[in-house]
């Protein structure tokens, strides 16, 4: 253990991929499942998704009726007026100045699609959003969400806390993997899938074994270096790893207490088993049709999507602890609809919205959800006010994301914007409200959650949204 | 309860026998707290609270304690104030009841002051703020860093490690001095120690090596941004990269290099070798963000040379440091003024291909304020800072000089080269338009000779038989139509379309239409979700992915008629075929529509609606009605030839088409304008030289205006003729010309101007700004800011600068630092366990030229260097008293970096290209490069580097090591590892046998050679592979295994381990 420093290890039993062995060979032999675990765990694994671009809130969970009624009047000639008073504005923080986007959108637009009561609480969803309407009664709606990035650099936000014109720090992903220890020594413990943003690096000042280790929905080569990229058979390389790690094993010897050496025989040994255990988690030969079918893969739309779903549960299944899916591709996120906003939204959801209730479902049925949290989530919403001819701009100060499973509190809905859904109104939560949520179901406390010499602030820590929980 | 007991007790006046214990409850929350502000540091209001004694000496002679009376202390008052703008601290929350409490009690207590209590030393005396001094050794002592640490163990008792095996050791030198192991035959080398390592030491290999860490630590990146749009850094910053690299193999002093990196343009400014260096400040460049920008300079202009987090003062004073929030802004100030620009390099015209990324002072007279509370949008502009260095060191600060420029500086147009350059290309354009010329000319004259065609009469095509289809819709009529889906039902009168699709299901006309046709339909929509659309489409090609067509719209919003077309299976839905229109749901429309070649014209409900030209036709495809998101009704239609009489209404869209000319004609004009650019730039360079003398440069102005008149003009009349067939090119053309005219009319009156030579390339400062509104001159001064700032960073007075640069040298040869937070050498970073060898290595480093080369030298000659790593056979007290190693009883076993795991492959297996500088390539396996001439940026690095945890492009003053699966999986995996395996196979194959070829590789690789059991090993494994390779049906079965050996070598932990 001499040879171990602070910068090799940080000192923490996470250690990316497959962390078991590794955490614990380094607190000496002890087979402890949670590494850091403060308090027992609503929750073991966390499905993450996320919507880039920015989705209506408004038409997608917090139906605004009085926009029909206002609809085409400015609103500075309503009694809404007040909601762009300078004050009310100012915790925006602009990265880019006069850009095309994130401006003041005036006239507001009325509602493009309905609504209709869902499941016994009867909470209203948009008729985009027919499935998980129908899983409403398992789900915790958080209305009164707000950040202070005007652009999409909010999606980076959304996942550190962190506003982009402050330093890049750990996401809630790599905070998660860092927290926790993994169930499962043979798979990483932190996947994403999808499209990302820009910012590819979730680790940060955590290193990159906190980075997320990305996963393609392909049986033969799902991940990086994952086979042989050369003429080399699978005996010739399980001799290969064979013989390294005798070697490994013989140096020992000489090298004696050294951390380093140790660790990497262990790398080596996780790295082999990963090869094997990977593939297998994608490949959906063992589900059945109507597996599939729930999930949508039987529909060209959705089946990309619904692939990414199934996938997830199959790693919740195998004690993989935060699975990061973001969709919608582009550079701002196929969710931004400056223009065409019915045509492009109704067409968006359609591809999530079966896809996400099959998962709600096959989870609560396979007894997994009450374990598992799924996240639902954008970086902003959009104006109430119109933009061009058909569009809404991105909208920071209000704006719904929801929770469901782990813990939380279903067929609720928590906080309020306006009655245009323009400012945040009962229960206003910061982007880290829901971070601090998260890690709470996890059993995680977030003020403990800080590596030397880099401080945290307040706000990365956020507060848990007790109301939802169950 | 406690404490309510107290106050009850208070109240009447005794003083109970106290708990509170002064040093453990109190002055650990006065330091947290109140000591920024009230201690060594600063005295606000005249305040120091870091001892008992100043607590009792109160603020400027009023008391803040009443001893022994806690209600009357001024202290407790401003603790516990309700009001927060009374409350102390100001900022935070308040301090805990406890703690509060606790004071209470101390003060009812007496305020007792502890005996021998010291209050904060003075910041100004910090050990890191004081001159190093060397260390006097008699001159026979020996390597001075054995002599300090061999003191400092012999003090514990501690004792060292022996010399490593020498193999080992040449291995951990190669990798450490120029990034690449050993080759068999230099493991072998029996020169002595010193003399190999002023070998390597003057390699150009080294600079490469020891170049890459310095890009970590000056944050090297390449530029980046979104699509072309250039947002961070910028474009050719490699020649930063080279300098760096040139500046450490020529052993230039480090003096100079940061005096070059932060000043060069000032210090030499007609040096382009030198200009490089500013790369340094031009890597922080950010389109969006000045203050962004700014603070990034800052930041790490203190972290890198000065180890000072000056960033901690951006908002307010620094919380530990003696740096002011006024200190920061006055650092600003000395950058205030710069920008960035583009050079031109010789030879180059094109900024896209090359340039010189350099800073340039541009606004002299800008102020800098402070901000306050750090807020860009809040400055404090009662007052201008002037720029300085930190108050607490400024007393070796030189004075701030302007410094004037020559012309070569701020007029990059006036150098020579840079006119004969843009001459020269434009010159190079007439040659090759004249062979272009040539050639158009023989191929018209090798042209068959062909009678001149008639020229089609330009009107009328051959008249059509005459077309004409009704039908009322009145039943199905399947010799009519082909209905194409299953939704159709032919009822009350009408074709009705009753699921809504995207264009699924249709009507298809089975007859072929005439080119020029009329149509007229009456229909109703009748229902659908989203764009509920109606469409009649024509010249729809077998494959649909040609169609043109033209549909109304109930879409809400945005009802609409629209002109659109399919070319190649994307649609395009053009603007100016738009109008808006209330369609709606339920009402019957009739829509006519006809069209002329390619010319519709559209009415609705007998309104005429809109003009539009196609882009182009091709007849002889369907006609299809159908609904798109929509169900709809078509009651009637008639289709006839359109008659050649009947007159169209022109489109808005249309552009005249320019005769076609001929490719003689093209080339003509491509040299005339080619020959008037030549002569424009000759009397603009003529005007230029002329300047000084009016009347001259008056009458070559004229001359120089008239010339680019002309090839302006030229330029537009081969557009006009080049691009005939594009719409938007041609009325570009057309304007040039017309502006060819204007100023040529200008010039004949004389007063014309011409437009100077934009012969560099200066960064957008904001994203609303375009190059052309900057001037093309440049200040003729720069205010020497940046000089005084390297002056002082580089003063043999500065206590910093050299022990930040010594302790960043040790760390990379020894893996640990002296100094542990090495961007940090504030009054946080307490004095190292070997301040004596950090502060006599800074001194001799200062003495001696700053010579990197000398340093490097000094360290890896010395003992220490050396010594094993292992802890085996060590003195077991050693190993219990200094287990982390600080006196450097063994040497630290270290990751290679990175690019040292790529270089070492390619360097092994013989494939390595060694070839020095140049422009940044892209990441990829087929690179044979070494790794730091990658892109490396937000957007590029490569995957392999990233894996071995590469450096951050925004902050790297130390590598991060991790050891995990996907490192494991990329040496066993990757195609690199795998092809060069066997190359390396290649490379050592021998005639003897196995065991032989085993000791080699082994010692190639891992620096030894194998134990016995080792040894054995992998002979069983070769065996092993041998035999699976034949089981395989594998050829050359003894090369094969033997590449497997190698290839598990190479995954060996001692391979990527310096040792």
């Amino acid at each position: 253990m001499m040879d171990l420093n602070r910068r090799l290890f940080l000192g923490r039993a996470g250690l990316g991929f497959g962390s078991l062995a590794l955490g614990s060979m380094l607190r000496g032999g002890e087979s402890g499942v949670n590494g850091l675990v403060h308090f027992a765990p609503k929750a073991k694994s966390v499905i993450w998704l996320f919507m880039r671009g920015g989705v209506s809130h408004m038409e997608s969970f917090d139906p605004k009726p009085m926009l029909n009624q206002l609809a085409g009047k400015s609103i500075g000639e309503t009694r809404f007026k007040y909601v762009q008073d300078r004050d009310r504005l100012k915790k925006v923080r602009v990265v880019v100045v006069n850009d095309a986007n994130g401006q003041q959108r005036n006239k507001l637009y009325p509602l493009q699609v309905g609504y209709k009561k869902y499941g016994q609480s009867g909470i209203e969803v948009s008729d985009w959003f027919p499935h998980i309407g129908g899983c409403i009664d398992d789900i915790a709606v958080i209305r009164s969400m707000w950040t202070t990035d005007d652009n999409h650099g909010a999606q980076v936000q959304f996942h550190s806390g962190r506003h982009m014109l402050d330093p890049r720090v750990p996401t809630i992903g790599a905070w998660v993997n860092w927290g926790l220890g993994t169930l499962n020594e043979n798979l990483p413990q932190f996947i994403g899938m999808g499209p990302r943003y820009f910012d590819r690096s979730d680790g940060h000042y955590l290193g990159p074994a906190y980075d997320e280790v990305r996963l393609k929905i392909d049986p033969r080569n799902p991940l990086d270096y994952a086979k042989p990229e050369g003429d080399l058979t699978a005996e010739e390389q399980r001799l290969g790893f064979g013989l390294v790690n005798r070697l490994n094993r013989l140096s020992q010897g000489r090298y004696p207490n050294d951390a380093r050496l140790e660790a990497r025989i262990k790398s080596y040994e996780l790295a082999y088993r990963m090869q094997t255990s990977v593939p297998g988690v994608v490949n959906f030969d063992a589900e059945t049709e109507a597996t599939k079918k729930l999930y949508g893969f039987d529909q060209n739309q959705t089946r990309s999507f619904g692939q990414q779903l199934l996938a997830a549960r199959r790693f919740v299944e195998r004690g993989v602890r935060f699975i990061q899916i973001m969709h919608g591709a582009g550079a701002a996120g196929a969710w931004d609809q400056h223009s065409n906003l019915k045509a492009k939204h109704s067409e968006l959801a359609m591809q999530v919205d079966r896809p996400v209730a099959g998962l709600l479902k096959d989870l609560k049925s396979r007894g997994l959800l009450d374990e598992t949290l799924v996240v639902f989530a954008t970086e902003f919403g959009r104006t109430p006010g119109s933009q061009g001819a058909n569009g809404r701009d991105h909208h920071p100060y209000g704006f719904s994301v929801w929770m469901a499973g782990g813990g939380i509190r279903g067929g609720v809905t928590h906080g309020t914007t306006d009655e245009i859904g323009f400012h945040t109104e009962e229960h206003p939560h910061y982007v880290t409200d829901v971070h601090a949520t998260l890690l709470h179901q996890l059993g995680l406390e977030p003020e403990r959650m800080e590596v030397p010499a880099h401080k945290r602030l307040e706000m990365d820590f956020g507060h848990v949204i007790k109301d939802i929980l169950v | 309860m406690k404490h309510l007991l107290f106050i009850a007790v208070l109240g009447v006046g005794t003083f109970p026998a106290s708990a509170v214990d002064y040093l453990r409850d109190i002055k650990p929350v006065l330091k947290a707290r109140c000591y920024a502000c009230h201690g060594a540091l600063k005295q606000k209001a005249g305040l120091r609270v870091d001892s008992a004694a100043n607590l009792r000496k109160g603020a400027k002679g009023e008391d803040v304690l009443a001893v022994g009376k806690p209600g009357e202390s001024e202290l407790l008052a401003r603790l516990t104030a309700a009001d927060a703008d009374e409350r102390m601290p100001p900022e935070g929350a308040p301090l805990k009841p406890a703690e509060i409490a606790a004071i209470r009690e101390w003060i009812a207590a007496g305020a007792p002051v502890p005996a021998n209590e010291t209050a904060e030393a003075d910041p100004r005396a910090h050990w890191a703020f004081q001159v190093p001094q060397p260390v006097k050794l008699p001159g026979d002592a020996g390597n001075v860093i054995d002599v300090l640490l061999e003191d400092a163990r012999s003090g514990r008792g501690l004792k060292a490690q022996p010399i490593a095996e020498r193999t080992i050791r040449l291995r951990r030198l190669y990798l450490d001095l120029i990034g690449l192991p050993p080759t068999r035959a230099q493991l072998a080398d029996t020169r002595p120690w010193e003399v190999i390592v002023d070998e390597l030491l003057k390699s150009p290999h080294h600079g490469e090596r020891w170049g890459r860490h310095w890009m970590d630590i000056w944050r090297y990146t390449d530029w980046y941004g979104l699509g072309a749009q250039l947002r961070n850094s910028q474009k050719h910053i490699w020649h930063w990269r080279d300098w760096i690299v040139e500046s450490l193999n020529a052993d230039k002093g480090y003096d100079r290099m940061i005096q070059e990196m932060l000043a060069a343009d000032e210090l030499a400014p007609t040096d382009p070798n030198a200009l490089r260096a500013t790369g340094f400040l031009a890597r922080n460049y950010y389109l969006f963000n000045r203050t962004t920008w700014l603070d990034a300079t800052i930041e790490h202009t203190g972290k890198a040379f000065v180890g000072l987090t000056l960033n901690c003062a951006k908002c307010h004073d620094h919380k530990y440091d003696p740096l002011t929030h006024e200190d920061y802004y006055r650092f600003r100030a000395i950058f205030e003024p710069h920008q960035v620009r583009l050079d031109p390099m010789p030879g180059v015209t094109d900024f896209e291909k090359d340039g010189l990324p350099r800073v340039f002072d541009n606004h002299l007279d800008i102020k800098t304020h402070l901000h306050l509370r750090g807020d860009p949008k809040t400055p404090d502009t009662n007052r201008a800072l002037e720029p300085g260095v930190p108050a607490v060191l400024a007393s070796f600060a030189p004075p701030i000089k302007p410094v004037p420029l020559p012309v070569y500086a701020y007029a990059p147009a006036a150098r020579d080269y840079v006119r004969n350059d843009h001459l020269a290309a434009a010159k190079a354009a007439v040659v090759a338009a004249q062979k272009e010329l040539d050639e158009a000319r023989k191929l018209a004259a090798n042209a068959p000779k062909e009678k001149p065609k008639p020229k089609p009469k330009p009107t009328a095509p051959k008249p059509a038989p005459p077309f004409a289809v009704h039908d009322d819709f009145a039943k199905r009529n399947d010799q009519l139509w082909e209905v194409i889906g299953n939704g159709w039902k032919f009822e009350k009168g009408a074709a009705q379309q009753t699921t809504a699709t995207r264009d699924a299901e249709r009507l298809a006309l089975r007859q072929k239409l005439p080119r020029d046709f009329e149509l007229t339909c009456r229909y109703t929509h009748t229902g659908g979700s989203i764009y509920r659309s109606v469409t009649f489409r024509f010249d729809v090609s077998a494959d649909r992915k040609y169609a043109n067509y033209v549909y109304t719209s109930a879409h809400s919003p945005g009802p609409k008629l629209h002109v659109a077309y399919t070319r190649g299976g994307t649609s395009t839905y053009p603007p100016d075929g738009l109008v808006a229109q209330p369609i709606e749901i339920g009402k019957p429309y009739t829509l006519r529509l006809a069209v002329r070649d390619r010319l519709v014209n559209v009415w609705l409900n007998s309104k005429f609606q809109i003009a539009y030209q196609l882009p182009d036709r091709q007849t002889g495809g369907r006609l299809e009605l159908s609904g798109f998101d929509a169900t709809v009704a078509f009651d009637d239609i008639q289709i006839k030839s359109l008659p050649a009489a009947m007159k169209l209404a022109e489109a808005k869209n249309a552009v005249p088409e320019v005769k076609p000319t001929s490719s003689v004609e093209i080339s003509e004009a491509k040299l005339a304008a080619a020959a008037a650019k030549v002569a424009s730039l000759e009397a603009m360079f003529a005007a230029e030289n002329a300047r000084g003398d009016t009347v001259a440069f008056q009458k070559a102005t004229q001359a120089a205006a008239r010339a680019e008149a002309l090839a302006l003009k030229a330029a537009g009349e081969y557009e006009l003729k080049a691009f005939a067939k594009d719409g938007k090119k041609v009325n570009a053309a057309r304007t040039k010309i017309a502006n060819g005219y204007k100023k040529l009319t200008e010039a004949d009156q004389g007063k014309g101007s011409f437009t100077p030579l934009r012969a560099a390339k200066k960064a957008l400062e904001t994203p609303a700004h375009n190059e052309g509104q900057y001037p093309t001159v440049y200040p003729a001064t720069s205010t020497g800011r940046r000089t005084a700032l390297a002056q002082w960073i580089t003063s043999p007075k500065n206590p910093l600068t050299a022990r930040v640069a010594v302790n960043h040298v040790w760390v990379r040869h020894f893996g640990e630092p002296l100094v542990e937070t090495v961007d940090d050498f504030g009054l946080r970073a307490k004095p190292p366990a070997q301040q004596l060898l950090l502060d006599h290595l800074a001194a001799d480093f200062m003495a001696n030229g700053w010579s990197f080369r000398r340093l490097h030298r000094l360290i890896v000659t010395s003992r220490t260097y050396q010594r094993r790593t292992t802890t085996a056979g060590a003195d077991a007290k050693t190993l219990a008293a200094d287990p982390n190693n600080h006196s450097y009883w063994r040497m630290n076993t270290r990751r290679m970096e990175a690019q040292v795991v790529r270089d070492s492959l390619l360097h092994l297996a013989g494939v390595l290209d060694p070839q020095l500088g140049g422009p940044s390539l892209n990441p990829g396996d087929a690179v044979r490069r070494r790794s730091l001439y990658f892109k490396h940026s937000r957007d590029q690095q490569d995957k392999l580097l990233k894996m071995f945890n590469d450096a951050d492009h925004l902050q790297c003053y130390r590598r991060t090591e991790s050891i995990v699966p996907q490192q494991a999986l990329a040496l066993s995996n990757s195609k690199l590892a795998i092809e060069m395996a066997g190359r390396i196979e290649e490379r050592e194959r021998g005639g003897e046998g196995e065991a032989a070829f085993v000791d080699r590789v082994f010692l190639l690789l891992l620096g030894r050679k194998p134990d016995a059991e080792e040894k054995g090993a992998c002979l069983a494994t070769l065996k092993e592979l041998e035999s699976v390779a034949k089981k395989a049906g594998k050829g050359n079965v003894a090369q094969r295994a033997r590449r497997g050996l190698v290839h598990a070598l190479l995954n060996h932990n001692d391979f990527v381990s310096v040792r």
